[in-house]
């Protein structure tokens, strides 16, 4: 599913040249759930941002099902993300002043076809999660756990190939994370590609599989079998 | 359909942050307040010139004595029409009639203690025809009142009501410079001259009273106006006019005319240049008002996708494309612009409506609506633009990282 060879990344600050990413090589299977783990500051949410088609590397390539993710435009690299792509991040980024229904329904404004039933869709998606009594609340009203499921709803609505996740449970106490953390493997037990970026091994040990990184490149990758 | 789903969130956007599409409103309503009023006001000042302009008659042509540019009509003192002129131009081809009169200015004019200043025209029994406006009460002055020099005199409404108030003025006597004139008559109303003047603050006397005994003119004519047989051939017939007064006033090529002639054409143009600068600073204050509602708005915009960056990076990581971005902050202005408009022109009409009431010329007609409404879509559009677009050019990555 996710193909990186010798992917590299760069930002320039006026003449200071800075490689964030220094060739990373790996592989993502259809149905996995691998965990990226380094330390912070080393380039996660920058990697993230590659996978995600936020951002385009400055070197190498990226094949997403196949695609040649460095070919395409910018309107094409929104379907990509509209259809194939749902993201969980570290500070939910959920609307202020909007509901948890309005706020999973938010991919949906951006698909081709809307779909009659959305709103039913929204309902049950935030009922697996837990939320079923409170559709209607606020983000401001919610828990930080409650506010990330709301947000793995989001992620899930357009019914994704993979759920990337930068740090999900980063802003968690541990019971959130626990929580959150189970959805995932929930998710996966289903079926679903899932690829988690964190700085902590406790969150990386609940997949499957975790790519090291070291200085910008990949240092090892363990499986649990 | 993804474009109104888009625009669906400009409509939610603007109810979220109230205050916020309040301020933007109030600058549009202010602009298209203004915008509104001052259209109303030129189209009636238009409106105003044009019956001025029909006042003077679109088939006529008033001969002035004296030369020089055009100004308020020639006096008995500076007359130097003749008889023959005027029968030379009663016998020209394409005229109609012509009637001549002498005019005197601002002549003292009292009843008992009230005291007020008139235009005091001599005129014969054919004026009424010229000028279509007779009596509205009493007589004219006949045939037999010039035969006769008699002291009779038809007054306009303006004069009647200075000098008698709610008193029938007919059969009551006046003093026109200490001659004492019996009032025969009220002239119909006819509102102001092309140039401005009360056409109704006038006294018609009979044209021999007028030259003998009151102006001291008896060889010459001040005035005449002709009134030809077809409207289209006015300019034709006051070219043949000149050619026949220059050859019996026998001015010589280098000579300028020592009469002058108003026709339906100059007048227009006269009245038209005079309000001319008038209606360009009012269309000015009219342009510049709603601009600066649309600098309110981009400024507010500009801060709103500052403050919206993080949404902005989220939408276009859940799909939004840059054109998406770029409709719902574009839908989002325009929809502030036209909801101000709606107002601002429904406040202008009001505004306008109380000016109206003060006697101001005021004209509210559909023109008014489509020049706000699509004014203030105009605005929304252009001052919008840049900062959708700026909106839309934002990086996803760096937007969804802002604090």
């Amino acid at each position: 599913m996710i193909e990186f060879k010798e992917i590299t990344k760069s930002f320039t600050s006026g003449t200071v040249r800075t490689d964030v990413l220094k060739g990373l090589t790996f592989k993502v299977g259809k149905g996995e759930f691998a965990a990226i783990m380094a330390p912070s500051g080393t380039g996660k949410t920058t990697l993230l941002n590659i996978l995600g088609c936020l951002m385009k590397a400055s070197s190498g390539s990226y094949f997403f099902e196949g695609i040649d993710i460095e070919t395409l435009n910018d309107d094409q690299l929104s379907d990509i993300r509209n259809k194939r792509m749902g993201f969980v991040f570290q500070t939910f980024n959920l609307l202020e002043r909007t509901s948890a229904l309005d706020n999973v329904l938010l991919p949906l404004i951006y698909a081709d076809n809307y779909p009659v039933d959305a709103k039913q869709r929204a309902t049950k998606l935030l009922e697996s999660v837990g939320l079923k009594e409170r559709i209607n609340y606020k983000p401001s009203e919610l828990s930080g756990g409650q506010q990330q499921r709301v947000a793995i709803a989001r992620a899930l609505i357009n019914n994704p190939s993979i759920i990337l996740a930068d740090e999900p449970t980063g802003n968690l106490d541990s019971e959130s994370s626990k929580e959150v953390m189970n959805i995932f493997k929930t998710l996966h037990g289903q079926g679903r590609t899932i690829v988690v970026v964190t700085h902590d091994i406790n969150i990386a040990r609940n997949a499957r599989r975790t790519i090291f990184l070291k200085d910008g490149r990949v240092e090892k990758t363990e499986v649990i079998s | 359909m993804k474009a109104l789903r888009v625009a669906g969130v400009s409509i939610n956007t603007i109810f979220k942050h109230k205050m916020r599409a309040f301020l933007i409103i109030l600058a549009i309503v202010v602009g298209i307040a203004t915008l509104t009023v001052i259209v109303a006001l030129t189209q009636g000042m238009n409106k105003q010139i044009m019956k001025q302009i029909q006042n003077f008659g679109p088939d006529a042509i008033v001969i002035h004595s004296g030369g020089g540019k055009i100004r308020g009509p020639s006096t008995a003192s500076e007359a130097n029409l003749t008889r023959k002129d005027i029968s030379a131009i009663e016998n020209m081809d394409g005229v109609k009639l012509v009637t001549s009169f002498q005019v005197a200015l601002d002549m003292p004019v009292k009843r008992g203690n009230k005291f007020t200043t008139s235009w005091v025209w001599g005129v014969e029994p054919n004026w009424k025809d010229a000028w279509r406006r007779g009596a509205s009460k009493g007589e004219f002055i006949t045939d037999s009142d010039n035969e006769q020099l008699s002291k009779v005199c038809i007054i306009g409404q303006s004069a009647a009501k200075e000098l008698f108030g709610d008193v029938n003025p007919i059969g009551e006597n006046i003093l026109i410079e200490n001659v004492s004139f019996q009032v025969v008559g009220i002239l119909e109303k006819r509102g102001l001259s092309p140039i401005g003047t009360d056409f109704d603050n006038l006294i018609l006397i009979p044209f021999t009273t007028a030259s003998r005994r009151l102006m001291n003119q008896p060889l010459y004519i001040s005035t005449a106006r002709v009134i030809v047989r077809d409207p289209l051939r006015v300019e034709v017939v006051a070219k043949q006019i000149k050619e026949a007064l220059r050859e019996s006033h026998r001015l010589a090529a280098t000579e300028e005319d020592d009469f002058r002639l108003s026709t339906p054409g100059e007048i227009s143009e006269m009245v038209k240049s005079t309000s001319k600068t008038l209606e360009l600073f009012l269309w000015l204050v009219a342009v510049i008002s709603p601009f600066v509602g649309g600098i309110v708005l981009m400024n507010i915009m500009l801060m709103a996708v500052s403050e919206r960056k993080r949404e902005i990076g989220l939408r276009r990581a859940v799909g939004a494309k840059k054109k998406h971005i770029v409709v719902q902050f574009l839908a989002e202005s325009i929809m502030l612009t036209f909801s101000g408009g709606v107002i601002g022109v429904s406040m202008g009409i009001i505004i306008a409506f109380l000016i109206k009431l003060s006697g101001k010329p005021i004209s509210i007609t559909w023109q008014s609506f489509a020049i706000a409404f699509l004014f203030s879509t105009f605005i929304g559009l252009f001052f919008g633009i840049y900062p959708a677009k700026k909106a839309a050019a934002l990086d996803p990555a760096t937007a969804i990282s802002q604090k």
